[in-house]
């Protein structure tokens, strides 16, 4: 892996348009995708990332707004919004939807929808784009003849393969897959995530895997970010994160998992997320937390590097706040 | 695959049976009006023992059961019978205001469709916003004029103002220079089908723009469309392939549908303006009691809907690779 | 086939078998639906308007609706404020007199079809088995049926009068209540509370009249009110064609004069357009109400991925939360 990030986001924000007022529903991130690597970006429903995926594409709806910088190989996606960020689609930066099922037009054919974006980016054209396209679905382990088969005519899994397979249609370099597993069962899952770092390696991509489930994280990712309430919280390495966890937040959730070789001890964070069309006083994982102390409900914690490449935002990594008279 | 089929199969059935019962109610209907052919007869060799003789002939006499037989066996024959005032066989005179019709009732359709389409696109392009309400409420608003009065509201203030006729097929100075051109021919005749079929898409537009509205909403709040522009499409690309697209199911279901109800408004515009097609012939029909000539044409009229809708059963089975059963 | 075009139809009515509507379960849910929606209010007060017109009509018409009382055809002016048409009686009395049939016919017409239609569709859908296919065949039956010619006999057989023209638009155009109404009948019965009031023993009655009923009655007037619209509509066509009552004034009557009497050569648009924008704004108003209470039963909402706005660019200002 070279050291030259592809994808950095820096300080990003997301507003919603609400009947009255906003909602924040991404609260300046920033991070770094370098090349070839897996990223996860964990947290519960609600925390804001799959719109901060989203945003990297500049695919939000008119009722939001958007602050800060994407720079895709150094160039600032985002300076002038939809303009300088639609060239970039499918070309170099694609994504595997949520819920693949419903993200095949149902009335065209599975191959004709595979073929639409490389022709539309001129990557390739008639004869050659549909063999192309048989090729990418047999990559992802489906027959090529299916390419004129209808999406109603797939299964689940083989839908979420058909979904990967588009998104690596035009050849990007960046894949941004948002809970491509959820809603299918056990078996399927585990080779939908396989197929994902195969390719990730043999095709030399970078991928942001969004989803909440934990050991899938832990499964495929090489660096995570944890994010709750529209923040990164804890960002590392991923068996850093995993043994030295420096956020409770971090440290509840994998608590929260069950483990399959240890003991039964499920802990489940009690508590919901806060609301995000409100400006919050202090930590936002107060209210849940079970390390607080006085600087919690008061000041806003500080985003704190602990090691290279780990950081979190959490008073008890700073010595300042840890020092200060109660 | 065998569903599909099927499918074809059942509908054609359907179809078939529904002209049956059609054909039935027809007889049943018009041997329900008071007296028949022959007793409104007023002529100056009309004696009863005449009208008994031709009441015979006619097949009048015998049982309704035995004179629907003969119904059925006169249709297989392509025989509609004769009309009450001229005693020339129906299909005959069935045939020029048929045509005259069906080309204006296929530009009405057109002008509604094209009307609908655009009204609709860009209703649900603007969801929300004073564009898509005021296209709503408008095209409601033309959808609830009594379409004769729209007709003669689009003659007073509309015809002179750009040059169109008031009604009449032909301009009666078409012909006074010796034959007229083909080109001048047709042009005049397509002069004056303008206003008609225009009253008609108006009329009738606002369906479309319901239809394709709500189409569009539904297929733009799609996920797949939330890909297509993650793919780069541009909003009008995604509108194009995708969008509307989908949107063309319900219309063609519509399309067909419609032919019923624009066959009703082609008799009040035709009225109104006064174009020889079938809803003048009726009308005129309906004031001479010329019972036998509406038999005809209701026959036809209702196994042209049949035929139709039936179409649009197929039509949309194709282009929906969704619906096997 | 069926008279012109059908009712201004919603969205949500274009499916014709509406699964199972939301069903309104709190009392009161009409006037909720109605007072939330300006268009409702709106459509209201115009047919208030109109009803009082049909009601007080004969105190309110200035002139004679029978006899002459200016010249023939002559212009809007302070003695008659809309005119007067081809035989010199004044416009205005005309249309007032006019309201008072057309809401008449456009009203009870509505009730016959709802009161047929509402039958059909509960026994059908309440009972079904037998008695559903029966009462559907019958419906298939009387859609196949065109109009026209059952208009014509009709008339020919019994005679135009406002009475059988009413029963006419009834008869033909019970059939999509019937549908619509069975519709929602079959998803009411399947609902849990039904199950349970008929384990307790409760009688069929009972459970129509206690637990159906309520729950179909807010459709049934949604279409009801649709269907006066319609009616009206109906109306004008049938007197158009030369069938409807010689003798009754209504607005369908006043257009079709303004046919007859040449209204256009003689530059008289005071006798066109008054009875035409009656109509459209009585069948607009019908429509605004019927919608909004379709749509109170019926809400959808979609998130659009497609606008011509897209998303907005905000410049980083004030303090950042990062060090």
């Amino acid at each position: 892996m070279s050291d030259q990030p592809i994808l950095r986001a820096e300080d990003l924000h997301v507003w919603f348009d609400l009947p009255n007022g906003e909602l924040h529903a991404v609260q300046g991130i920033t991070f770094e995708l370098r090349p070839g690597e897996r990223m996860g970006l964990v947290g519960e429903s609600g925390c804001g990332k799959t719109t901060a995926i989203l945003a990297l594409m500049g695919l939000l709806p008119a009722s939001a707004s958007v602050a800060g910088s994407v720079f895709l190989e150094g160039e600032d996606i985002l300076a002038r919004g939809e303009e300088t960020v639609s060239p970039h689609r499918w070309r170099d930066i694609a994504m595997v939807f949520q819920g693949a099922m419903n993200a095949f037009n149902p009335v065209k054919t599975i191959g004709s929808q595979l073929v639409e974006p490389m022709e539309l980016h001129g990557t390739a054209t008639g004869k050659v784009a549909k063999a192309q396209a048989r090729e990418l679905l047999q990559m992802v382990g489906i027959a090529g003849e299916r390419a004129d088969r209808y999406p109603h005519e797939f299964s689940g899994g083989m839908r979420q393969r058909a979904a990967i397979a588009l998104a690596l249609a035009c050849e990007p370099k960046v894949l941004l897959a948002d809970e491509p597993t959820t809603a299918l069962d056990v078996m399927v899952q585990a080779q939908i995530l396989e197929l994902l770092v195969r390719l990730t390696r043999d095709l030399g991509l970078s991928m942001i895997l969004v989803t909440h489930d934990l050991p899938v994280v832990a499964q495929v990712c090489d660096r995570a970010a944890v994010m709750y309430a529209g923040e990164i919280v804890e960002m590392g390495a991923m068996s850093t994160i995993y043994h030295d966890p420096r956020h409770p937040y971090t440290r509840m959730l994998f608590g929260a998992t069950p483990d399959l070789l240890g003991d039964d001890n499920v802990i489940s964070i009690p508590g919901a997320p806060p609301r995000l069309d409100r400006e919050i006083v202090g930590c936002p994982f107060a209210p849940r937390c079970d390390s607080t102390f006085s600087p919690c409900n008061v000041a806003h914690p500080r985003r704190l590097e602990i090691a290279t490449g780990h950081e979190a935002m959490c008073h008890l990594n700073d010595t300042v706040s840890v020092l200060e008279p109660a | 695959m065998e569903g599909r089929a099927d499918y074809i199969i059942k509908r054609s059935l359907f179809a078939i049976l529904t002209v049956f019962v059609a054909v039935t109610i027809n007889f049943v209907l018009f041997r329900a009006l008071p007296g028949d052919a022959v007793s409104g007869l007023r002529c100056q060799h009309c004696t009863k023992q005449y009208k008994a003789a031709m009441r015979r002939e006619l097949g009048l006499d015998k049982s309704k059961w035995q004179q629907y037989v003969i119904y059925l066996k006169n249709l297989a024959h392509g025989n509609l019978g004769n009309t009450d005032v001229s005693h020339l066989p129906v299909r005959g005179q069935l045939w020029d205001p048929l045509k005259n019709t069906l080309m204006m009732l296929t530009l009405g359709t057109v002008f509604s469709i094209i009307f609908g389409l655009i009204t609709g696109v860009v209703a649900a392009w603007r969801r929300g916003t004073w564009v898509d309400r005021g296209s709503l409420w408008t095209a409601l608003a033309f959808y609830s004029m009594p379409t004769q009065w729209l007709g003669l509201m689009i003659v007073y203030f509309v015809a002179d103002r750009v040059g169109l006729p008031h009604g009449g097929i032909q301009s009666p100075d078409l012909g006074i220079l010796g034959p007229p051109s083909t080109w001048a021919y047709w042009s005049d005749r397509v002069e004056h089908m303008i206003l008609p079929a225009l009253t008609l898409g108006l009329v009738l537009y606002g369906e479309y723009t319901l239809i394709v509205r709500s189409a569009m909403l539904e297929t733009l709040g799609e996920d797949y469309v939330l890909t297509a522009r993650a793919k780069g499409l541009t909003n009008f690309a995604i509108v194009r392939k995708h969008g509307l697209r989908n949107a063309m199911l319900p219309i063609v279901t519509l399309i067909a549908l419609s032919l019923g109800f624009i066959v009703g408004g082609a008799i009040t515009v035709e009225y109104v303006f006064d174009y020889p097609g079938i809803g003048l012939a009726i009308v005129e029909a309906i004031a001479q009691r010329d019972y036998s000539f509406l038999q005809g044409a209701f026959l036809l009229l209702t196994i042209s809907v049949i035929l139709f809708n039936f179409l649009a059963d197929l039509l949309y089975f194709k282009l929906d690779p969704r619906v096997t059963t | 086939m069926t008279i012109d075009h059908p009712l201004p139809s919603s969205p949500s009515q274009i499916e014709e078998n509406a699964e199972g509507l939301a069903t309104p379960r709190r009392p009161g849910f009409i006037k909720n639906a109605i007072l939330t929606q300006p268009q409702a209010i709106i459509g209201l007060v115009i047919i208030g308007v109109f009803v009082f017109i049909a009601i007080f009509g004969s105190y309110l018409e200035p002139y004679s609706t029978t006899e002459k009382t200016g010249p023939v055809y002559a212009a809007p002016s302070s003695a008659h404020w809309l005119g007067t048409d081809d035989g010199g009686v004044d416009m205005l009395s005309l249309l007032i007199a006019g309201t008072k049939v057309s809401l008449e016919v456009g009203f009870a017409a509505a009730v016959v079809a709802m009161v047929i239609g509402g039958a059909v569709g509960v026994l059908s859908g309440f009972i079904g088995g037998a008695v559903d296919i029966l009462l559907m065949r019958i419906t298939d039956i009387f859609l196949v049926i065109p109009d026209i010619p059952l208009m014509i006999v009709m008339a020919a057989i019994f005679g135009r009068s406002l009475r059988n023209i009413i029963i006419i638009i009834g008869i033909i155009y019970w059939t999509s209540t019937a549908r619509l109404i069975r519709a929602q009948v079959k998803s009411v019965r399947e609902r849990i509370y039904v199950k349970r009031a008929r384990s307790l023993g409760a009688s069929n009655n009972r459970l129509v009249f206690k637990h159906v009923l309520p729950q179909v009655a807010p459709l049934l007037i949604a279409n009801t009110v649709l269907m006066v619209a319609l009616a009206i509509f109906a109306e004008t066509y049938i007197t158009f064609l030369g069938l409807g009552d010689p003798s009754a004034i209504s607005w369908g009557r006043l257009i079709e004069n303004a046919f007859q009497g040449n209204a256009v050569l003689n530059n008289a648009w005071w006798a066109i357009v008054p009875p035409g924008v009656c109509v459209t704004v009585v069948i607009l108003a019908c429509t605004m109400v019927g919608q909004s209470l379709e749509d109170a039963l019926n809400p959808r909402l979609k998130v659009g991925h497609l606008s011509v706005r897209r998303f907005r660019l905000r410049p980083l200002h004030g303090k950042l939360e990062a060090e």
